[in-house]
């Protein structure tokens, strides 16, 4: 064999499709277009700013020009010429064609020159199986498609793998676990001749199958608990993550999983899963920085949806026609934005919520929380109810209580329910006033303070708010000067850090301020204050961050607003005082009177403003006639009847009702949000964008799909793009799903660029069995548990990995398959099978991210803004799919194995081999904890050495060691047991590693040991590889 | 010109070669091959001027306007809206767009011409102006990015959105390593003095995108294990854990004989490899074997761990043992506010250790093949954002122009390359941007920008994208 340089892709690829033999003929989309593509289209090919001479290879008509006849042929002379002039590619392109391919050019040219459009943008026939000699072997169709090809090469299938083997390969890629002993023995005696298939039934059915399945499928969403750029804070996607593990566990078919994930809020009728589903385009990353263009990033997230999209269902690398057309595939810019305005009508805004989830949300219960809520619903109904069956009662009895009671007596009432702080400016208490003395006149309620414009209250620690809290704020005033700060807590600057209600040439305006002008809420009344009379200002926020959760009331009655900027992003809390009067920088003091200020932790209601206006006492109010008492007024009598004097009955009536209320609403705050699609009720405009820059618009396009693919979406919703990604005869959806199924169980697909059908992307290795696979997944409806039946279960599947001594010539990267291919675990496999092998896993299906260990440091390191504080207990166990994911700084073990970031869409399979992967399954506390409870394990499950040692070898491999494994197994148990004995400490010291307790009831310096063996098993390749 | 792009490591390509040479070339021989990363080394394009590059990233964006951008007329125009004439309408920051108008700041620190080659540099950067005439000033560095994010993720893999390779895992990915024990490209972080809360970093900056994962930076830190997972367990010693990978070997190799696979020997190799690293970067990040002379040198900071100045002693000891790409960042330069006092503390952190790293090179003889390069990922404005006092101000970002020196291995020392207007607002002479530079740094260590690709949803890949044009005029 002689030495080889390594060699690109593609030149792999034609190793093992190493062109046309010579009793065959040339075959265009298998042996020409990849060279073409690759030689020739970025100067000959789609794009036409970069055309050169006019002519293009990418189509027929393009390329007959060139062609010639086979003696007399442009092409074949331009390609073979010595003049450098004259000779194609031209040499400084760096595309120089090899020998062979010309020579391959040559002979097609010579044969006639037959043309095809690209396969993958042909639908998919079904072919017929090919006939093949050793029909013994086959188990399935697709069997034939793969013995045929390689009996074509001359080679023959691996023998079928042991039952170990099997039931191993199998547990790992249909339920990512690893299978019990127990389960592997009965694999083992099960004689029936269905037993691979019951075997698959089995694991298929089992819950494990979802999660195993939503890994990849969260890769390729760019699913992550953190927004991804900068500050890169948490959201909450979680309950779309269980909603993918969910459909996969209930077999959702692949249609119907399509189309509510690209769509389901526009089904008619959308259930509140359907609308859960559409989460998977909001999964890309959103900026919140300070200072961006807020309209560069609106762009970024649409075409993050375009290249989502287009990567995990056609295939297709369409992020290429962004800035111009595509240079190899048949796609314009103008297709790419297109797609683009399927995309483009979401209510969302450009900079995103720095901390938690940005609009458009929705709030989505779990089962469990639904069905809370809905018993909470029902007792606040019956509550409601019975506050409506007591109105007369209580008419009557306050009626009674009004005949009676002498108006003296009446108690006093102001809502006081979450009242943090009331400053009744009453000169009845000290009172911290800067800048001037406290001078009080006769007031609304009392005295009231009189400010001059200069002078203010220092109210000191009070109202300490910030932008997640509900509060309210309410006062008398009554204004001289048409401008001043009210009450605030903020740096006292117009534009200063924190929150005020400022009366602004005679409006209220509420502010609420991180950093002046582009972080910052601010609300204004459009009606104005009267000088020189008292008027009631309440202000209430819900925490909502938004402009629509501010409400501003003057005397007692909702303001309407207007809203003056609305992009709170950070939280506005300061350790500044509560200032009355002060606020806006010393120019901006208020001037005139102040009275009964008052600060609540909750936002009020309607009713209770209203009631807060009312400056009358409940007895001054009994003294009036009802027909002279205002509604508020009557409101206010009411209150204080129901709070304070009804009969018992009533009393507790209200309360049960207040108290249904506020438990409804602290349940619902518990409840998670999802991101979520919707359309705005007029779409957005979409623009082709010049070299794909967000500030240069060209001409107006709307919605439509890339013509080159037959029967293009005709509407222009999202529901017709999905619907028609999924149609029966779609060229592209279901080659491509069958083709990452493919790859899940045997590493590669079958088109090996399973990101990339295009025409740079690898020709399949068995074109048929795709189209037969792709055929037969539409045929059976979409249904992704019976596809993945079909394989496991199949003769080809069920192949040794034994690697033969003599790679064959013609497949030395086994892309034919004569044997299962044998690699490394995935990430999260590899974590999940120590976890579940000592038993250490906690299994339960969805729920919020959770935190295990991480080594100290790593967020802050980064950020200087706090570390990852790791869970405890349970959490520390779960299954790796819920391991919070923070994309500036995943989980390092995770990451260490090839998982990627997600940041961005990733279809593909990645493996590596490291030394840091070593340090991690050698050194992490989750494998030494790991080793330390399986030796637990078999020390209190098996009593001699040697089983034991079997025992823990079986629970990782899945086999018995042999006799020669077997003894260095034991020669290291007892060198261990023998440091051990001589340093009890260390031993003491390893069983102190994880946070689960060591078992007191055994022996330290035995489970050291046995946890050392542990360890070297957890670390074998054949642990962290499928066989 | 050969048109299989330089160097290829597909990973299916890698696979193919590892099958090929575990079965010709023995065990022994691939094993020492894969210890200095052969699957990925290639020889350069051409002849390489450094063969290693010490990268000073300065994070936040620092103040060319304080530092080394001079602008004596600025000082008549205190306070004076920028001319609408030098803006252009080019665009501004959210943080800024909106401000009612755009005050000069002059800087309100003395700037000297240092050296023989005369270059201005600022007092608050004594030490490096010491060493001017061993630098190379880039006056005209631009960007396209206007905020922290995209900017450095721009500035490190030439991309502002997140999915592509490293500078230093493309060169990594290029030219593999050289050093035995230790990894071809090697991360550490510092956190500024003048604003510890300042702009965050990420692990895409050092990340390796597309490339197979092996071709990324790994972060050498200053709390726990130097590198992730590098000490033993608790309770398990050296020798135990020696033990285990000889057992570990043994068993593999049975494992091996009765499958075949060449791929469980790269296994065992990478385990031999870890375990060299956990002799070695102890070894390394142990300081204690310092003479004090180091500590003249680099400032008493390098003996506290997570430094600048100790990061850039270890930088030393890394170029010493041959790491090739050698990543520092530097937080806490983004001084929207306060600057004059957040920058002093950054200036502080830095200068002693920059300069110190570029005199013990040199006395080492090692300046002369490693490639320094200091900055940012963007300018800073020259109008004032918030407050303008005669002591106080602070500057937004500003993509148009921005400092970066470099020293070392290939550039003209004592030069002073491209100039900015008279408000280092925009580029008047020689720009440079982001991609020039990257390929520029290439270009010193013998790759061409054009053929370093990697072929990735159809497309072949590039640090420099379809851009990027190598400064000449700065090469020695």
């Amino acid at each position: 064999m002689r030495t080889r340089p390594l060699l690109p892709a593609i030149a792999v690829a034609a190793l093992v499709f190493p062109g046309p033999s010579r009793a065959e003929p040339v075959r265009f989309n298998r042996d020409i277009l990849p060279i073409l593509a690759d030689k020739c289209f970025a100067c000959h090919g789609p794009d036409a700013a970069k055309r050169k001479a006019g002519l293009r290879f990418d189509r027929e008509e393009g390329a007959r020009k060139v062609l010639g006849k086979p003696d007399a042929s442009e092409l074949v002379r331009r390609i073979t010429s010595a003049d450098p002039d004259e000779r194609m590619p031209p040499k400084d392109s760096g595309r120089e064609l090899s020998k062979a391919q010309a020579d391959t050019l040559r002979r097609w040219v010579a044969e006639g020159a037959r043309w095809e459009k690209h396969w993958a943008f042909v639908p998919p026939t079904r072919p017929a199986l090919p006939a093949v000699m050793d029909f013994a072997w086959v188990r399935s169709p697709i069997d034939r498609f793969i013995l045929a090809r390689l009996e074509q090469a001359g080679l023959k299938p691996s023998p079928e793998t042991d039952r170990t083997t099997l039931i191993r390969r199998m547990s790992l890629d249909l339920t990512g676990l690893p299978p019990t002993p127990a389960e592997i023995e009965a694999f083992i005696r099960d004689a029936g001749s269905d037993a691979v298939d019951r075997l698959a039934d089995r694991l298929l059915a089992t819950p494990r199958y979802g999660e195993r399945m939503a890994w990849r499928w969260l890769e390729a969403a760019r699913y992550a608990d953190t927004n991804g750029y900068q500050t890169d804070a948490g959201r909450d996607m979680w309950r779309w993550r269980d909603w993918v593990i969910e459909a996969y566990n209930r077999n959702l078919s692949f249609d119907q999983f399509t189309i509510e994930q690209l769509a389901g809020d526009l089904l008619p009728g959308a259930t509140l899963d359907q609308r859960i589903a559409t989460g998977f385009n909001r999964n890309h990353r959103g900026n919140a920085e300070g200072g961006i263009v807020p309209e560069e990033y609106a762009v970024e997230y649409v075409a993050d949806r375009v290249e989502t999209t287009s990567t995990v269902w056609l295939g297709l690398t369409l992020g290429c026609c962004r800035c111009h057309d595509h240079k190899f595939d048949p796609f314009s810019q103008r297709e790419f934005y297109q797609l683009f305005a399927y995309f483009n009508n979401v209510p969302e805004k450009g900079r995103a919520v720095k901390f938690g989830n940005s609009p458009p949300y929705i709030k989505a219960p779990t089962r469990d929380q639904g069905q809370t809520l809905a018993a909470l619903d029902r007792r606040v109904a019956d509550a409601e109810r019975r506050v409506r069956q007591l109105r007369g009662t209580l008419a009557e009895a306050q009626a009674r209580w009004e005949r009676s009671v002498r108006p003296a007596d009446v108690p006093d009432w102001t809502p006081d329910r979450g009242l943090t702080t009331r400053i009744a400016l009453d000169d009845d208490g000290p009172l911290t006033v800067r800048d001037g003395p406290a001078v009080y006149v006769p007031g609304r309620l009392g005295k009231a303070l009189d400010l001059d414009g200069k002078r203010f209250v220092d109210v000191g620690n009070v109202g300490d708010f910030g932008f997640d809290d509900r509060f309210s704020l309410a006062l008398w005033v009554n204004v001289r000067q048409l401008t001043g700060a009210l009450l605030s807590r903020a740096v006292d600057d117009p534009q200063g850090e924190g929150y005020g209600v400022h009366f602004v040439n005679g409006k209220i305006q509420l502010h609420l301020t991180k950093r002046w002008l582009d972080d910052a809420l601010r609300v204004e009344t459009e009606r104005k204050l009267e000088p020189g009379r008292w008027h009631h200002v309440a202000v209430t926020y819900d925490g909502s961050r938004l402009a629509a959760g501010v409400k501003v009331y003057i005397d007692g009655a909702e303001a309407k607003t207007t809203t003056l900027l609305d992009e709170l992003n950070q939280s506005f809390q300061t350790k500044e005082p509560l200032r009355i009067g002060s606020g806006g920088g010393p120019d901006g003091r208020f001037n005139g009177l102040v009275d009964e200020v008052r600060v609540y932790g909750r936002v009020i209601e309607p009713a209770e403003a209203s009631v807060l206006a009312v400056a009358a006492t409940p007895g001054e109010i009994v003294a009036k006639p009802v027909a002279e008492r205002t509604a508020a007024e009557t409101d206010k009598l009411r209150a204080l009847f129901v709070a304070k004097v009804a009969p018992e009955e009533i009393r507790a009536a209200h309360e049960a009702l207040r108290a249904a209320r506020e438990e409804r609403a602290n349940f619902s705050d518990s409840i998670p949000t999802v991101m979520v699609m919707e359309e705005m009720a007029s779409p957005r405009d979409t623009h082709l964008l010049i070299r794909g820059q967000y500030d240069r618009p060209g001409a107006k396009v709307t919605a439509a799909g890339p013509t080159t693919l037959p029967d293009s979406p005709l509407g222009g919703s999202r529901l017709d793009l999905a619907k028609w990604l999924v149609s029966p005869d779609h060229p592209l959806t279901a080659r491509v799903a069958v083709n990452r199924l493919w790859q899940l169980h045997f590493g590669t697909g079958l088109v090996a660029t399973g990101e990339d059908f295009g025409t740079q992307g690898e020709y399949p290795s068995h074109p048929e069995l795709l189209d037969w696979l792709a055929t037969e997944f539409v045929r059976t409806g979409w249904d992704l548990k019976r596809m993945h039946k079909l394989i496991v279960t199949s003769a080809t599947y069920r192949q040794s990995s034994r690697v033969p001594k003599v790679l064959p010539a013609r497949d030395p990267d086994n892309r034919l398959l004569s044997r299962f291919p044998r690699y490394r675990l995935s990430a999260e496999m590899i974590r999940d099978q120590a976890l579940f092998a000592s038993r250490l896993v906690v299994e339960h299906t969805g729920g919020p991210s959770v935190k295990p260990y991480q080594p100290a440091g790593l967020w802050d390191e980064l950020s200087g803004t706090g570390d990852y504080v790791p869970d405890t207990g349970d959490k520390l166990y779960r299954r790796s799919l819920y391991t919070y994911w923070k994309r500036t700084a995943p989980p390092p073990g995770l990451s260490a194995f090839d998982a990627t970031a997600r940041e961005t869409c990733w279809v593909r399979e990645t493996r590596t081999n490291t030394p840091l992967q070593a340090l991690t399954l050698l050194n992490d506390v989750t494998y030494v904890e790991a080793a330390r409870k399986l030796a637990e394990i078999v020390l209190r499950e098996c009593a001699a050495a040697d089983d034991r040692l079997a025992v823990a070898f079986r629970r990782v491999t899945a086999r018995a060691p042999t006799d020669t494994e077997r003894a260095v197994l034991r020669r290291a148990l007892d060198r261990q047991l023998a440091d051990y004995r001589n340093d009890p400490a260390a031993a003491r010291k390893l069983l102190k590693v994880g946070d689960s307790a060591a078992n007191p009831r055994l022996d330290a310096v035995e489970v050291a040991a046995y946890a050392a063996v542990c360890r070297l098993i957890l670390n074998l390749d054949e642990a962290m590889t499928k066989e | 010109m050969n048109s299989v792009p330089f160097p290829i490591a597909d990973a299916l390509a890698l696979q193919t070669r590892r099958a090929f040479l575990g079965r010709t070339v023995g065990l022994a021989a691939l094993a020492s091959l894969l210890g200095r990363d052969a699957a990925s080394g290639g020889e350069p394009h051409f002849k390489a001027t450094a063969k290693r590059i010490i990268y000073l990233f300065q994070s936040g964006a620092p103040s060319q306007l304080d530092l080394f951008d001079h602008k004596p007329k600025l000082k008549d125009l205190f306070g004076k809206d920028l001319p609408d004439s030098v803006r252009r309408g080019q665009r501004l920051t959210g943080m800024t767009a909106t401000q009612e108008s755009f005050p000069v700041a002059p800087s309100k620190y003395k700037f000297r011409q240092r050296g023989k080659c005369g270059a201005w540099v600022s007092d608050l950067l004594p030490r490096t102006a010491a060493v001017a005439d061993e630098l190379c000033f880039i006056k005209s560095v631009h960007t396209e990015a206007i905020n922290h994010d995209p900017a450095i993720t721009f500035a490190q893999t030439g991309a502002q959105l997140a999915g592509r390779p490293s500078l230093g895992a493309w060169v990594a990915y290029g030219l593999g390593s050289d050093a035995k024990d230790l990894p071809a490209f090697v991360v550490m972080l510092s956190q500024g003095s003048g604003n510890p809360a300042d702009q965050p970093l990420y692990d895409r900056l050092w990340g390796s995108g597309f490339l197979p994962s092996r071709y990324q930076g790994v972060k050498f830190r200053s709390q726990g294990d130097p590198v992730l997972f590098l000490g033993n367990p608790e309770g398990v010693s050296t020798a135990s854990q020696r033990r285990l990978l000889d057992d570990l070997a043994e068993l593999n190799g049975i494992k091996q004989a009765g499958v075949g696979d060449p791929e469980i020997a790269t296994r065992t190799a990478q385990y031999e490899m870890a375990f060299r690293m956990q002799a070695s970067v102890p070894d390394l990040v142990d300081l204690s074997k310092e003479p004090a002379s180091a500590f003249e040198l680099y400032g008493e900071d390098a003996r506290k761990p997570g430094t600048f100045a100790a990061n850039c002693l270890l930088a030393r000891r890394l170029a010493e043992r041959d790491v090739r790409f050698i990543q520092l960042y530097h937080r806490g330069w983004d001084q929207h506010t306060n600057l004059p006092k957040q920058i002093e503390g950054q200036c502080r952190d830095i200068d002693r250790a920059s300069a110190a790293l570029i005199t013990d090179l040199k006395q080492r003889g090692l300046l002369k093949d490693t490639l320094i390069v200091w900055g940012g990922e963007f300018g800073r404005t020259v109008y004032c954002q918030g407050r303008l006092t005669a002591d106080d101000y602070g500057r937004d970002h500003h993509p148009r122009c921005f400092t970066v020196w470099m020293a070392g291995g290939g550039v003209k020392p004592g030069l002073n390359y491209g100039e900015t207007d008279d408000f280092s607002y925009n580029v008047v002479k020689d720009p440079v941007d982001v991609h020039d530079l990257n390929a520029t740094i290439l270009h010193c260590l013998g790759i061409d920008h054009l053929k370093l690709t990697y072929k990735y949803q159809g497309r072949y890949f590039r640090l420099t994208d379809v851009h990027g044009e190598v400064v000449k005029g700065i090469l020695a």
